[in-house]
């Protein structure tokens, strides 16, 4: 075995191995020199980076693999824990570390007079480890650790802005939602253990008979889970904990709310997939209840987070409601592609609600960077306080246009390829969802014209007259996402052939799934 | 993919955009003259001559092209350009005259309704970019009009590709579909028939507000904010902004005549190939004709201009409540046919 | 060749671009054909306000939460509504998810 093959065979426990003790050794480097520590954070990330690049390119040409943590053969007492990794966890795997590694760049700048920053890079990288946890784990008690390590780490990062108020309040609100959710998690794992002796996620969709505690299980996921992901009406503490914290962390919590979606994605699919066209009430599939469940939580999450950002004068606040929308969208491409199983149009629906993943986690993040970097020259949170900033910000003002465009849909930019697949495909279930769809981005562009003409557009303000342009850290970790978000739009196919397309397919073939570890482990 | 296919393509784009680029503007100009002078007879006046239009444009270009102090120059500046090259765009995928799109795989509907936004979505970054309060107040004008009439267009096209779906077809979506199946041969009963009238006359009352025509232009309201968001733009900038006005009229009528007349008069008369296409274009044009008599200039000569709250009014109560009306009609138009055939 | 199909329709954003880039280079052409010049810093840069006398810039600024009034106002009732939803107090978050909560539980039958 070559030294590659080596790092190879053992890159999923690596992938989650670097992060984790290097969040560790984060304080020790800090105090050698705080620029080191800096630099450390991005390289361990970048690491990290090349184990999942590695892994993914053997994942996408050679199918899934399995890792095992403990008794290598099947004998009592039986201790270990499985890694299923697929396309799908590693699409996943790759927008939470390339999420983390831009939050690290931006903050150089944005934090740099700040104290308390070795636990901020510890917990950013515990964060990061949580959410690779979850997306590569394929065992159900073990994602839920890691989503109870990305509650707690978060919530410390949410009230980093200690000396405000309302950042302790958001923290305090973030970590009684998503521990009460965490603990119904928990409580559905219990039933699950206590009815099929198993955790792991591929034996558990073996075994599962769809029994009256089967279906509780999946609606106590299903819901707890939406509610970590920012389902409507269960979102109201994403703009509270979005609109407080510095922007790179937003960038964090959201790789760690697009894992618990993806744990949404991993449920439904995966451990019910054998059982998901067995009648459930009024001789209709389990499926197309579901499917409509989540369909009607993702119009109220499209309309309210849309309606709500129109008034919003808080710019984080703004663009938090604008994520709670864009996450309506995702469920809209899943719920169809669910209720309407099978079709060839679901298949559409799902892989513009995976590439939507991406371009959600782009955009947003693209705009909360911008925001960051307004409130850092400006040192102001209310739209109604800032004015004119396009005379002295010009490389801002271009990355705020893109992020714009990107996440109102407008074409060519990446927001318009996922939606467009979207309203094509989601139609066909019934026509009303593509008109909201659709109504949903008209008013998201007016949103952040809004937003464009508050802050960038409009008279000079004597107070504003000196601001200078971002600082260049800053200006880097915008523009790589501005560049992915131009190539994504240009060259859709190339994307959506090499990463989307095999990730959608993992997620409906989940008879491999299983058979990778019934079949053979 | 080889050279010549490539070539072909490059050939396509640089000749198609640029000829397109001639005829949406010449046309577009036409269109205003005709609507000026038309409106000029209702209103008992004698109006200007056909080609003022054309005059006014290169008088614009003569003038000082001002740039207000307030402005934020550069985006003051490159806006009005984007609108027009955006406004032009959309032509290559529309049928024109007869002919197919110039590139009828390359985009759809749904693009087009998105490409549709970018000439209002200009006025609006233009106005708040002059910086002038009137300017601002008519931007956002414009924006709250663009977001209410948005809904029942959204209605109308994912109506007319549902439907077309329903009867068995793929590419719903795409314009060479929509044109070889005319709606109104698609319907099963008078359900579908009346559902469709219904949907086309929304349409109608949505194309002035896209146009920002009276009564829905409260976005320009000379009379009350000077001009709203074109109150400082001046010489070859007004000009561009003038153009793209021009285009956008002949955009959104061949989109109309596209959806629900794509009927040719060669193949009915039975004509040869070039005295077909005569026929062909001078019929589309007169279609188009037809569409800006009935929805711009019959409606703003006898209306009197909306405010902006009954607008967004207007467009998302009773006009959303009447297209979803005219959805469900076309949705039950199959449902009850086939019902009553088999009973 | 880069073109996006969904099954339904079809839209290829190279060709679009190549369009946009062709049309941009004839009418900046164009455009250059028509007068550049005007008189900097005279009474013709400053804003149309009806003869009125500029202002500074603290009271011609139309502030953010002032935009969009004619859709909040028409739209009055629906706001009144959800403003009312989001009152900020965590039991309320959670009262959401136990009701949300309750619903799926009775749609999915458990109930």
């Amino acid at each position: 075995m070559t030294f590659l093959e080596t790092l190879l065979a053992h890159s999923p426990a690596l992938v989650i191995a670097t992060p984790l003790l290097s969040a560790f050794l984060v304080p020790l480097v800090g105090r050698i020199s705080p620029r080191i520590r800096d630099i450390f954070a991005l390289v361990m990330l970048g690491v990290t980076g090349c184990f999942i690049g590695l892994l993914a390119s053997d994942v996408l040409s050679h199918g899934s693999r399995v890792y095992v943590f403990g008794a290598k053969n099947l004998s009592v007492p039986l201790v270990r824990i499985l890694f299923e990794v697929d396309s799908m966890g590693m699409f996943m795997a790759i927008i939470t570390v390339m999420l983390a590694g831009i939050a690290v760049i931006y903050s150089w700048s944005f934090l740099q007079k700040q104290d308390g920053l070795d636990k901020y890079y510890t917990l950013l990288l515990l964060v990061t480890t949580s959410a690779l946890g979850m997306e590569l784990t394929g065992d159900i008690f073990n994602f839920f650790v890691f989503l109870e390590i990305s509650c707690i780490a978060s919530c410390a990062l949410i009230a980093f802005w200690v000396e405000e108020g309302e950042a302790l309040e958001a923290a305090f609100k973030y970590i009684v939602v998503s521990s009460i959710g965490a603990l119904f998690v928990l409580f559905a794992i219990g039933l699950l253990y206590a009815q099929y002796n198993a955790l792991n996620i591929a034996t558990l969709a073996h075994l599962l008979q769809f029994s009256f505690l089967d279906k509780i299980i999946l609606v106590l996921l299903l819901v707890s889970l939406g509610m970590k992901a920012g389902l409507a009406p269960m979102h109201m503490w994403i703009p509270d904990s979005y609109g407080r914290t510095p922007p790179s962390i937003v960038l964090l919590i959201m790789s760690a709310t697009l894992a618990s979606f993806y744990g949404i994605l991993r449920v439904i699919f995966t451990m019910y997939g054998n059982v998901l066209t067995t009648p459930l009430r009024f001789s209709l599939p389990a499926h197309l209840i579901i499917g409509w469940i989540l369909i009607a939580l993702a119009i109220v999450s499209i309309l309210i987070g849309v309606i709500m950002a129109l008034i919003q004068t808080d710019l984080l606040r703004l663009i938090a409601y604008a994520a709670v929308a864009e996450i309506g969208y995702m469920f809209l491409a899943i719920g169809t592609s669910i209720a309407a199983l099978g079709t060839t149009y679901a298949t559409v629906a799902l892989q513009g609600g995976v590439l939507h993943i991406l371009n959600d986690a782009i955009d947003i993040g693209l705009l909360f960077l911008v925001a960051g970097a307004i409130y850092f020259v400006a040192k102001k949170r209310s739209l109604d306080d800032i004015s004119g900033l396009a005379r002295n910000m010009k490389y801002t003002t271009v990355f705020f246009i893109i992020g714009l465009l990107a996440v109102a849909g407008m074409p060519p930019l990446n927001g318009f390829t996922s939606k467009f697949l979207i309203y094509e495909s989601v139609y066909q279930v019934n026509p009303i969802l593509s008109i909201i769809a659709l109504l949903g981005s008209i008013l998201l562009l007016a949103v952040f014209i809004k937003v464009f003409y508050a802050a960038f557009l409009g008279p000079e303000l004597p107070e504003l007259k000196d601001v200078k342009e971002a600082p260049r850290s800053m200006l880097l970790a915008m523009g790589f996402l501005a560049a992915l978000a131009v190539c994504i739009g240009l060259f859709p196919n190339i994307f959506l052939d090499a990463l989307v397309k095999p990730a959608a397919t993992a997620l409906l073939d989940h008879a491999q799934y299983i058979n990778m570890v019934v079949g053979g482990l | 993919m080889n050279i010549s296919a490539l070539s072909e393509v490059a050939v396509r784009v640089i000749v198609g955009s640029l000829g397109l680029a001639a005829f949406g503007i010449f046309f577009g100009l036409m269109l205003k003259g005709i609507d000026r002078k038309l409106s000029a007879h209702m209103q008992g006046r004698i109006g200007p001559p056909l080609r003022q239009p054309f005059r006014d444009v290169a008088k614009l270009f003569v003038k000082e092209n001002i740039v207000p102090d307030q402005a934020i120059p550069w985006v003051f500046n490159l806006i009005p350009l984007v609108g027009l090259i955006g406004t032009i765009s959309i032509l290559i995928y529309l049928p024109l005259g007869g002919f197919p799109p110039l590139f009828s795989t390359a985009g759809d509907l749904i693009v087009v309704l998105y490409l549709l936004i970018i000439p209002s979505l200009c006025l609006v970054i233009g106005g708040f970019s002059s910086g002038s309060p009137y300017a601002i107040v008519g931007a956002q004008r414009e924006m709250a009009t663009m977001i209410a009439y948005e809904f029942p267009l959204a209605i109308l096209i994912v109506s007319i590709a549902w439907n077309l779906l329903q009867k068995g077809m793929t590419q719903v979506f795409s314009f060479s579909t929509i044109v070889a199946t005319p709606v109104w041969n698609q319907v099963s009963g008078p359900l579908g028939f009346i559902g469709f009238a219904i949907l086309l006359v929304v349409l109608l009352l949505v194309t002035p507000a896209e146009l920002s025509k009276i009564p829905f232009d409260a976005a320009e309201a000379e009379t009350e904010i000077a001009g709203g968001l074109l109150v400082e733009y001046s010489g070859r900038n007004l000009a561009m902004f003038y153009l793209t006005d021009g285009v956008k009229t002949v955009v959104m009528a061949s989109l109309i005549v596209a959806v629900f007349f794509p009927y040719n008069l060669s193949t009915l008369l039975g004509l040869g190939t070039y005295d077909g296409m005569v026929i062909d274009v001078v019929f589309f044009l007169f279609k188009v004709f037809l569409v800006i008599l009935f929805s711009v200039t019959l409606i703003r000569v006898a209306i009197a201009r909306l405010k902006i709250d009954q607008i967004v009014y207007t467009y998302w109560v009773p006009l959303t409540l009447v297209s979803l009306v005219g959805l469900i009609l076309v949705m039950w138009d199959g449902v009850i046919m086939n019902f009553f055939s088999s009973a | 060749m880069f073109s996006l199909e969904s099954g339904s329709g079809f839209w290829n954003p190279v060709l679009w671009v190549l369009a946009l880039f062709i049309l941009f280079l004839l009418f900046y052409g164009i455009r250059g054909f028509g007068k550049s010049t005007y008189k900097k810093g005279t009474e013709q840069t400053k804003v149309f306000l009806s003869g009125n006398k500029e202002t500074s810039p603290e009271e011609m600024h139309v502030k953010a939460s002032n935009l969009y009034w004619g859709f909040t106002t028409s739209m009055k009732s629906l706001y009144s509504l959800l403003r009312k939803m989001h009152t900020g107090n965590t039991s309320d978050y959670i009262l959401w998810f136990v009701v949300v909560l309750a619903v799926v539980f009775l749609i999915m039958g458990v109930m």
